[in-house]
Formats: structure tokens, sequence, C-alpha cells
């Protein structure tokens, strides 16, 4: 029985080349309106493939990524704004300082496991919220930072797609080794079985908070490229509505795969804009594909096609052995 | 080698465990019997570091362990083995093994290598040893449940431990199973020059195996001796009588 | 005195929330979607019924059993699905709840406000030493500790409320001694609902009824579950009571800061003692 994760890994380069090629020349097929839709989905990829990286793969469920990813939109903004800083500092900037919040923040929070670790979480995001929303003095409150400076060759559409296209790929590529590597496989055994990973002489909680942090820079980075994408930040980029987006994504795509993320980032997206245009009921709608999803479809969109995959591949042998038998 | 003197402990007003001594000696094969209730879980929790001891002291090849953490108690090289089927069911069989493998060789910190490129060799002759290297590309949580119980054995020894402290290691084993996983176990013993301590309940395996056996009751080691002196123990003999009845 | 009959009502609601928490181990963050409902519910019927006097205490009658009819429901076919499952299945389902709610509520109702007449004979004020007392402010105020002490009794002193209690403790062996789990189960999660309902109907006459209510309250009453102890009546109790202190607190010294303190106030309790005041370690 052959694994199914190493026949994944064998057809990955050709797919991927494949993907970038033809997400390199989209900008020659789509419109400006399509392609800006193209590149907040790579954003909220990027977003929630950093999540993943800690709930997918660690089993640790935050119920407030957005808190780290507003955190990276406003270091970004707020240097923008109040220094002359060039772009480029401000955008290395977000994740780092996103990554020390996630540093604090995890410090309590992997303290705690199960419903109360996602409680703290919940919390901890909400202040943060409160804070940007209230302290209108630094961050312009509820009014938000608006006319962000972005240097003029990135400040097209098509060139900030192509910016995004290689910040994301970039991104992908890094969280692709860190999931590959022995910590990945170890964060891993954490989820399936934390007890059991302490006796193989790992300590658990260290390894809790490293994934803490790191999915906390990639979320950073996806705030600070959807600064640059909306030139403004609005206090709502962190609030519960948006946590849950991403965490929404995250299951639609499938936890359980790496490109799971992406792909429910993509289609969360396409749903989002198409329904929103036909009705303003596009909360119902969610809330109904929320729960088909959570009911009927818990491995996401790419576990369900690998599961098929699987079994017309199983068939596709047994019937060969038939044929050869008979 | 490894030396456990008065070690206690007490839940509220109860005493799981009250001044336990014991020794033992390197290749040693251990066991521990008891009626339930009698402690030899919560032993195994102080033992393995999960619990800290209220009293005693527990030395490991010379060094002081007690009150140690778990992880660094399994570094000085004590493995175990737990009483509910503890794998990583999502992961392969591979992996389980390749996990436990990379850990003890400190590279779980990495986050620049693929991991595939490590060790492989090395897991798959773990594998062999407990007899699951045709299965290795199973995901765990689906095999059988007596191969779960070898690939808990095979995880424990990845890590390259001294002592092996199993927890009932036939647990729901058939007949068949049970004799199979004992026959690894000792060969494993003799070819690794492991000291065995496990907690069991299947007699025939105890008394076919054993070289030494400990009898709790109550918290405390009620006796100790060869699997024949223990056999003709009457104490022992009423301790069991009372729980059948 | 607004202030300390609001904080009442949101009590009430958390009461409802920490039951279902503690009974069925399900975070409920649909809560106070059920408590929006009993609102709309509430003006609904009395609007069907007309203005007149008893119009309001009707609708303070049916409008939670509404409620917890449609809890009932979805606890039949949809909670039911996810009661073995984590946390993030949980969260997911029951927000998804509180957009599915929220919009119906759009869709049946609209989206501008609408609002209650106080109802005879609390419409007038008390007037007790100079000062002027709402009296059916009074009213809640009196009659939201009434209830708790029956709800208390409910769980405490019936057969019924010892059921619950047991399969709340340990729902294997409450199965096995014979208890029909799932019944328990549906009813306490309609207990629930119904207490948020009630909470959204007495609401009604003091603030407008629309859409977006349910958000302010529902981190409230996280709040005060969280400090007191998921599952805990009387931990909703004193939940409620040091949340209203602290953010009265709050208010004195920082005003724009004040919903601050209620978070810092869950994450001092969820660091020193996860499961609450009164709450017990799994």
């Amino acid at each position: 029985m052959e694994d199914k994760k190493s026949q994944a890994v064998k057809s990955k380069p050709i797919a991927i080349g494949m993907a970038f090629a033809l997400l390199a020349i989209l900008p020659q097929i789509l419109g400006p309106g399509d392609l800006s839709l193209v590149n907040e989905m790579l954003i909220l990829g990027v977003a929630a493939s950093g999540l993943n990286l800690m709930m997918g793969y660690a089993g640790m469920v935050s119920f407030g990524p957005a808190g780290l990813y507003v955190v990276g939109a406003y270091t970004m903004a707020l240097l923008l704004f109040y220094t002359e800083l060039p772009f480029g500092i401000a955008l290395v900037a977000a994740p780092v300082i996103a990554g020390i919040v996630s540093l604090v923040v995890g410090w309590f929070c992997v303290r705690l496991t199960h419903v109360y670790f996602s409680l703290l979480t919940l919390a901890f995001s909400q202040i943060i919220h409160t804070i940007i929303f209230e302290w209108y003095g630094f961050t312009k409150g509820d009014d938000g930072i608006v006319d962000i400076r972005v240097p003029g060759f990135i400040d097209s559409i098509t060139n900030y797609y192509y910016f995004t296209l290689i910040i994301a790929g970039i991104s992908l590529a890094l969280i692709w080794m860190i999931v590959k590597s022995p910590f990945g496989k170890t964060l891993q055994a954490i989820r399936e079985n934390p007890d059991r990973t302490e006796f193989i002489g790992i300590h658990v909680r260290s390894y809790q908070l490293a994934a803490f942090v790191l999915s906390g820079v990639f979320l950073g980075v996806a705030g600070a490229l959807y600064c640059g994408f909306s030139h403004s930040v609005f206090p709502d980029f962190g609030d519960i509505m948006k946590s849950t987006e991403i965490l929404v994504v995250c299951l639609l795509g499938g936890i359980y795969h790496f490109l799971g993320p992406m792909v429910g980032a993509v289609v969360y997206m396409f749903l989002d804009k198409t329904i929103s245009s036909y009705t303003e009921y596009w909360p119902l709608v969610l809330g109904v594909v929320i729960v088909l999803l959570v009911i009927f479809l818990r491995g996401g969109i790419v576990g369900f096609v690998t599961e098929k995959i699987a079994m017309a591949k199983q068939r596709k042998t047994a019937e060969a052995e038939d044929y050869v038998s008979s | 080698m490894f030396l456990v003197e008065n070690l206690s402990k007490s839940f509220g007003g109860l005493n799981a465990v009250s001044n336990v001594s014991f020794e033992l000696k390197q290749g040693e094969l251990i066991s521990i019997i008891g009626p339930n209730g009698a402690g030899k879980t919560t032993l195994f929790n102080l033992l393995t570091g999960h619990i800290k001891p209220d009293r005693g002291k527990i030395t490991f090849r010379g060094k002081n362990i007690t009150g140690k953490a778990p992880h660094q108690i399994c570094r000085q090289g004590i493995g175990r083995s737990f009483q509910r089927t503890n794998i990583f069911p999502r992961l392969s069989t591979f992996d389980n093994v390749h996990v436990s493998l990379m850990a003890w060789r400190r590279k779980s910190r990495n986050i620049f290598n693929r991991s595939d490129k490590l060790f492989g060799k090395e897991t798959v002759e773990i594998l062999e040893k407990i007899g699951l290297e045709d299965k290795q590309g199973t995901t765990a949580g689906l095999l059988a449940h007596g191969d779960q119980r070898l690939l808990e054995i095979g995880i424990a020894l990845a890590t390259h431990p001294k002592l092996v402290l199993l927890d009932e290691p036939t647990a729901g084993m058939s007949p068949e199973e049970s004799n199979k996983s004992i026959k690894l176990v000792q060969r494993l013993v003799r070819e690794q020059d492991l000291t065995l301590l496990f907690i069991e309940h299947d007699m025939n395996i105890v008394f076919d195996i054993s070289e030494r056996i400990l009898v709790m009751h109550m918290g405390t080691i009620m006796t100790e001796g060869n699997p024949e002196e223990v056999r003709a123990n009457d104490e022992v003999q009423r301790i069991y009588l009372a729980e059948e009845q | 005195m607004s202030g300390l009959s609001v904080g009442m009502v949101i009590f009430l609601i958390a009461v409802g929330l920490s039951l279902i928490f503690g009974t069925l181990k399900v975070l409920n963050l649909a809560h106070a979607a059920f408590y929006m409902l009993g609102a709309y519910l509430c003006f609904w019927v009395s609007s069907l019924i007309g203005q007149s006097i008893g119009s309001f205490w009707v609708s303070l009658l049916i409008a939670p059993l509404l409620v917890a009819l449609f809890g009932g429901i979805v606890e039949m076919l949809l909670l039911r699905k996810i009661y073995d499952r984590e946390v993030l299945d949980q969260f997911l389902l029951t927000f998804a709840l509180i957009l599915i709610i929220g919009d119906l509520c759009k869709l049946a109702w609209g989206v501008d406000y609408h609002t209650v007449d106080t109802p005879w004979p609390l419409n007038a004020p008390v007037i007790f030493k100079g000062l002027i007392f709402p009296r059916y402010n009074l009213f809640i105020i009196l009659f939201a500790p009434l209830l708790w002490a029956g709800l208390w009794s409910l769980i405490h002193k019936t057969r019924l409320g010892s059921i619950i209690r047991a399969v709340t403790h340990n729902r294997e062996m409450a199965s096995a001694l014979g208890v029909n789990v799932s019944y328990v189960y549906t009813g306490v999660f309609m207990l629930g609902c119904w207490l948020a309902g009630l909470g959204g109907a007495l609401v009604a006459p003091m603030s407008a009824v629309m859409p977006g209510m349910d958000a302010v309250v529902l981190i409230d009453c996280f709040i005060i579950v969280v400090v007191g102890g998921l599952g805990s009546l009387s931990g909703a109790f004193l939940g409620s009571v040091i949340f209203g202190l602290v953010t009265a607190f709050g208010i004195l010294i920082a005003p724009r800061l004040a919903i601050a303190f209620g978070f810092i106030l869950m994450i001092v309790v969820l660091i020193i003692r996860p499961w609450g005041l009164m709450g017990k370690p799994e």
C-alpha cells in the first residue's frame, strides 16, 4: 500500500511549476477587477497557511489569528504613516513585530490546552482589537489609516499582483520547508499525542510556542501585504469576523493538507464576491456553507479530493488484478 | 542501575504509593503484579516523571532523576509504553518510529532539512526488529491492535533506552499476539542488553519470562522474589483470591 | 440603574450559556443570537396582539418558549452531530448559527430598529428620596435573582435537577444508570435557549431591537462564564458581579478602554485558574 503522501510529493514539483506559470501569465488574461480578486485570494491564502502551521500541523486551535494579522497590517501602516522609513523596511518590520507579539501572547497561551487555549487566544485578539480601535491618538481608531504610500514601481494592480505573488511564493516555500523538516514532523506528533511526544524526549511546550510564533510571523506578512494592497488599514482587520474567516478558509480547503488553506482561500473569496453580487444575505449563505462543511466535509476540499483519488486508484488496482488473474 | 528509595505519593487523603523501594540490575527482566488499585500505574507515572513524588528518591545509572520532567527522563535513557495504545494515529507507521528517532538524535528542532532524508535506514532497521517493516506506509491508526502495541515498542526503542518500562504490553491481545509480542520483547532485551520493568496481568507471561517479580498491594511492595517463590507465597495467593471474589 | 438592570439581563443569559457548556460541553457562540431572537420575537408577538395592556406580558411568556423550541430543533438537527468533535467544529458551527440567525432576523424584520413599549404597570417611575428609578428596571433587578434562585432550586433540589447534574458530571455513568442522555441534552439546551430568549424579551422595552445587538452581549457573557466557571450556576452569579465591578472600575479609570478591562479579567482568570472561580478542573 503506497503512502498517499509520497505520491503527492512526487507530482508536486510539476504541479507547482505549472501553477506558477499560470499565475504568472494571469495579468494577461484577467481584467483589473478579477486580478485584484486573485491578489486578495493569495493574501488570504498566506494568512490561512500561516494559521494552519499551528492549527493543522501542531493541532493548536486559535480563535484569534486576526489579532496577529492586524498587528502586521498596522505595524506597516504606522511605520509608513509616521516615519520616512522605506517600504521595504516596513514590510520586514511587520512580521517581526507580529512575531514578537505572538511570542508574548503565545507564552501565556501554550500553558493551557484545548478549549481554554482557544478562549485565551480569543481574549488576546480582542484586546489587540480594542487597543487599536480605541487608541485614536496613535492608530486613528475607527477612522483607520488611509492613503498609505506604496513605492511607485509596485503601485499598479498588475505590479502589486506580481509583488504579492513573489512574497506569497516565498512564504509558502518557507512554510513547506518547515512542514517537511524534523521540526514539522515533530509538530504533527505533538498534534497526535502530546503525552507520547513528551516521552520521546521533546519539551512539547517550547515546540508549541515556536509554532505559535511562526504562525504569527506569516499572519503578519499577510497583514502587511493587505495593507499595501488596499493602501489602508482599519481596526476590523482584527475583529472576530476576520478571525473566523481565516479559520473557515483553513477548514474549507482542508487543515491536514499543505495546500488546503490556499485552496480554501480561493474558493472562499470566489464565493464571497459571487454571492455578494446577487444578494445581501451572504452571511446566511456563508453560515449554511460552514454548517455543511463542519458536518459533512471535515477534511475540506483537498481532503475530499485526495480521498476520492485514493479510492479510485484502489479500484483501478483491484480491477487490474482481476483482469490479470482472469 | 536503577534504584528507587522510599517513594511515596498520595492524592488527597489516599496513599497511592507508600514507601516503595527496590533495585534493578542491568539486564534484568522484572515484572510488577498486583490487584487493581494496588498502585502500579501510579508507580509507573512517578518513575517516568508524569507526576512528582511527595517523598523518596529515584536514581538511574548514578544520576538522581527524582522529580525531573518526562522529556528529561527520557533523555537519560528510560523508555516507556503506555496502558492505552499510545501511538501517533494519523502518521504512517514509518513516521511514528522516525519522529521518535529524530528526537533521540536531537534533530527535532531542525527546520531546514528535509526530514525524509535523515535516518531512513535506521528507522527501517527498527521496524524490522519489531516486524512491521512491510507495513511502514500504513497509517498507524489503521493497524491491527496487536501491531499498534508492537509499534509502541518500536517508538520506545527508537529512543535507545537502557531501561524500558512497559505498562501492560499485552493488554487486549489475543493469545497468539501476546505470545509473538513477548517473544519479541525477550529477544530485544537480549540483543540490546535492555533492562525491562513491566506491569502485567497475564500470569502466564509473568511467570514464564520474569526473572524477578514484585508484588504490589495497597501502594506498597508486599513481597518480591523469583517466580517459584512468588507462586508459592500464601499471602500472594490470598490477595489475588480475594480480588477474584 | 440601567447599567445594573442590563447587567442582570446579561447575567441571565450567562447562566444559560454556563448550563449549556457545563452539561453538553459545547461552547455555544450562538447563545447571544438566541437572545436577539428572543427580543425580535417579543416585538413580533406584541405587535401581533396589538398595543393592549397585557401584550408585553403575553410576549414575555411566549417569545422565550418559541426560542426554546427553535433551540430544540437546532440541537436535534445540528448540534447532536458535533458533540464528540473538537473545539474547532463547535466554534465554527455555532458561529455559523450566529450568521444564519442574524440574517434570518434581518429577512423577517428588516434592518431598521424596532421598539417595544414599556408595559403597564411598570411604565411609571418610582420616586424615592428625590431620586427617580424607572420601575421597569427595578422589576428586572428583582426578577433576575428570583429566577436564578428558582433555577438553582430546580438544579439542586429536584429529581430532574439531579438527573441533569448526573449527566453533567459523568455522562457514561448516567447513561448506564438508565438516563436518556439525548433527552437531557436537548432539554438542557432548550432551557439555556429559553433563558437567552427571556433575556432578549426582557431587554426589548429598554433598548432598541436591531441587528447586531447580540455582539456586545456575547463577549460579556463569555467573560462572565469563563470567570465564574463553565458549568456553574453560582459561578455565573459570581462572575457577573465581578465582571460588573471590574467594568465599572474600568469606566472610572479609562472610559475608552473599559472593554479591555473585561478581557484582561478573562485573561487573568484563564491563566491562573482556567476552569473559573467555581468551576471544576477536568
